[in-house]
């Protein structure tokens, strides 16, 4: 029961005027860089982040919060109109979006997709509301061994789950972790892989890592598609709104893939793209018309729309509980709170409950808000999209470098910028995932020191990190989560080689 | 050359290095002296069997097939990568000599160059200004955060 004590404090910090203004700028803002097609809820809050440096606490965060679910609601708006998706998680909008949008239903293909995401949202926030502290309390029985094993599980997890090569995901992971381990080590002083470099001893900031890859990294990529010409946008809409008969075909998709995007969202690695694509599969598997799936089911907008809405939602849970982000936006969430003294994890509901339940109510808030911005105001923001690609894209740049330099007020920070901006271009371009990298960059540090505690307590021993039931059942979940998808695919690749034979 | 053997190469050179890195790092003179280099040695370790893994299987694959999927190829792209870049050197060396303001519309004028192409300086200088200014008084004026001045300017 005392969630809901919390739940009310926090409406009473969210219900601040200043604190709705906030949520509203952020959601807005957010849903532009949402449409800018490439660019993404990661990119947005790396790119905005900036903004709320000088805020509170509880502003910054319910800010970032609008600016992260405005990008969830934004990124669809482009799948529709321009079949140009903003993101991952955007990019089964367009499999029923555009087909729409071709047959002149714009109107009602904005509108469902904006009432999916609202409940998705809103379902995956009361959710939210009845585990977020229970998990917290059972976190709070892990020791180091345990974290350090948790930390390895959530790195394994994604790395194994990134599209591609599994190879390549855990290459970038190991890559991040080295990354991570530049600077002067906490517990004995000893600088490494400073390179004599003075700015390198206090490690790198992540966050201009994630900017450089969430924002440079994209614009470097976007040269290619810039040369290819940019499609027309529609302008002029009628009432964006949706028929009855529509409303009954989405309602239980709607409902079946809210729960769904939550959990698939809560696990590490997994994320909005994978929740989005499996409740479109879902749905078409179930349908009764499953030949309309791809030609403009309007049930095909609304289901992975409102799982991806959800996942997002989902996958606060373990950033905000354990202080482990499964996705690279939680990520860059998880930078906003390190930058303002937050440490993630389960000691935060207990010492920053406001902050935390302030967030968590501004979410109910902001799904309203932005259901509004997003369905009777869709016509006039989609005019952003008529904006070309080719002044935007040097908007982001500027915004990368301010924010770059906000950060530590650091001009050395910019060369940072660009190494790593290349690095996550050529990472795209040899198809290694970035996710994985980003994830370890920002829990190396911690994954390490609670391997040293872990090994401090035990003496020297390594057993403790199998002497718990919790860290076995731990390293269980963790082979399952690399060993699984390789029997998958090994399966698949007989099932293919019978096929071929037979 | 294929740029998944390339990249496998490039990761073995990076797990080689650091790994030699690792064992030349001083010991530490409280506590165990290994413990800094027994995290970052697992690390190298691991990096060097991952790009060994991934050097195998891209052999193989280029085996199987005569062509190498995804050849990597110097395009246009890769010169506005690099002219960017330069552009980004350059802001880095100037932004705090002639501040933000006028450093900013300078690489912004570059970048809409690269962009949106010489002939419509006009939208670019105007985007530019405007971008510049309102960064600006949005930053340092309304949100506190500071960012270096033009000599002898108010801004």
């Amino acid at each position: 029961m005392d969630s809901l004590m919390y739940l009310l404090n926090g409406f009473s910090v969210a219900f601040a005027p200043m604190n709705i203004m906030w949520v509203t700028i952020g959601g807005i803002l957010g849903t532009i860089i949402g449409m800018l097609p490439g660019l993404g809820p990661a990119t947005g809050v790396a790119v905005l982040l900036p903004l709320t440096f000088t805020m509170g606490p509880e502003a910054a965060l319910i800010t970032m919060g609008g600016v992260y679910y405005g990008a969830m609601y934004g990124g669809s708006r482009a799948s529709i109109l321009i079949n140009t998706p903003g993101d991952g998680a955007a990019v089964a909008a367009t499999f029923d979006g555009y087909p729409m949008t071709l047959k002149g239903k714009a109107e009602a293909a904005l509108a469902i997709s904006a009432i999916a995401s609202f409940i998705g949202g809103i379902f995956a926030t009361l959710v939210m509301v009845a585990v977020a502290m229970p998990v917290a309390r059972f976190a709070l029985k892990f020791g180091p061994a345990e974290y350090f094993l948790l930390f390895l599980f959530a790195l394994s997890a994604t790395a194994s789950m990134s599209k591609g090569d599994r190879v390549k995901g855990f290459l970038s992971m190991a890559l991040g972790l080295m990354v991570a381990t530049i600077g002067i080590d906490a517990q004995s002083g000893v600088k490494r892989f400073t390179f004599g470099i003075l700015e390198l001893q206090s490690g790198i900031d992540f966050l201009v890592i994630i900017i450089a890859v969430y924002a440079l990294g994209e614009v470097f990529k976007s040269f290619q598609n810039i040369a290819e010409g940019k499609k027309k946008v529609q302008k002029e809409f009628g009432r964006i709104w949706i028929s009855k008969e529509e409303w009954k075909r989405c309602v239980w998709p709607i409902l079946r893939s809210s729960p769904l995007g939550f959990f698939i969202g809560a696990l590490p690695g997994a994320g909005g793209t994978m929740a989005a694509l499996m409740s479109y599969n879902n749905e078409k598997s179930l349908s009764k018309h499953p030949e309309e799936f791809g030609e403009g089911a309007i049930e095909g907008v609304a289901a992975p729309e409102a799982a991806n809405n959800a996942a997002s939602v989902g996958a606060m849970i373990p950033m905000l509980t354990l202080g482990i982000p499964g996705s690279g936006t939680t990520a860059v969430m998880m930078g906003a709170l390190l930058m303002l003294g937050l440490q993630p994890g389960p000691m935060l509901f207990q010492q920053q409950s406001t902050v935390i339940w302030g967030l968590i109510a501004s979410m109910f808030i902001g799904n309203i808000i932005l259901a509004f911005v997003n369905i009777p105001m869709a016509g006039l923001l989609v005019r952003v999209l008529a904006v070309p690609p080719k002044i935007l894209y040097p908007i982001v740049l500027g915004l990368a470098f301010v924010g770059t330099y906000a950060i530590s007020y650091s001009v050395m920070d910019f060369y940072l910028l660009i190494i790593f901006g290349v690095v996550g271009y050529f990472l795209s371009k040899a198809k290694i995932p970035a996710t994985p990298m980003i994830l370890a960059i920002i829990v190396g540090n911690n994954m390490e020191q609670s391997f040293r505690r872990a090994y401090k307590i035990s003496d020297g021993s390594l057993s403790i990190f199998w002497s718990s039931p919790l860290a076995i059942a731990l390293i269980i979940i963790t082979v399952l989560s690399v060993i699984l998808p390789i029997i998958g695919d090994m399966r698949k690749k007989r099932a293919a080689g019978k096929g071929q034979t037979a | 050359m294929n740029i998944s053997l390339l990249s496998g190469i490039l990761a073995l050179l990076i797990g080689l290095i650091y790994t030699v890195m690792t064992f030349l790092l001083p010991e530490a003179s409280i506590g165990r002296p290994m413990e800094p280099k027994i995290f970052p040695m697992a690390l190298g370790m691991l990096m060097i069997i991952l790009s060994s893994i991934l050097l195998v299987q891209e052999t193989k694959k280029s085996r199987k097939s005569e062509q190498p999927a995804g050849k990597f190829t110097i395009d246009s792209n890769l010169k506005n990568i690099g002219l960017t870049c330069l552009f980004s050197i350059l802001y880095a060396i100037l932004f705090d000599k002639l501040g933000y303001v006028i450093s900013t519309i300078l690489f912004l004028e570059g970048e809409l160059f690269l962009f949106n192409g010489a002939k419509k300086w006009k939208i670019n200088s105007i985007v530019a200004v405007v971008f510049s200014l309102f960064i600006y008084i949005l930053f340092s004026k309304l949100l506190g955060v500071y960012l270096p001045m033009t000599p002898g300017i108010w801004i």
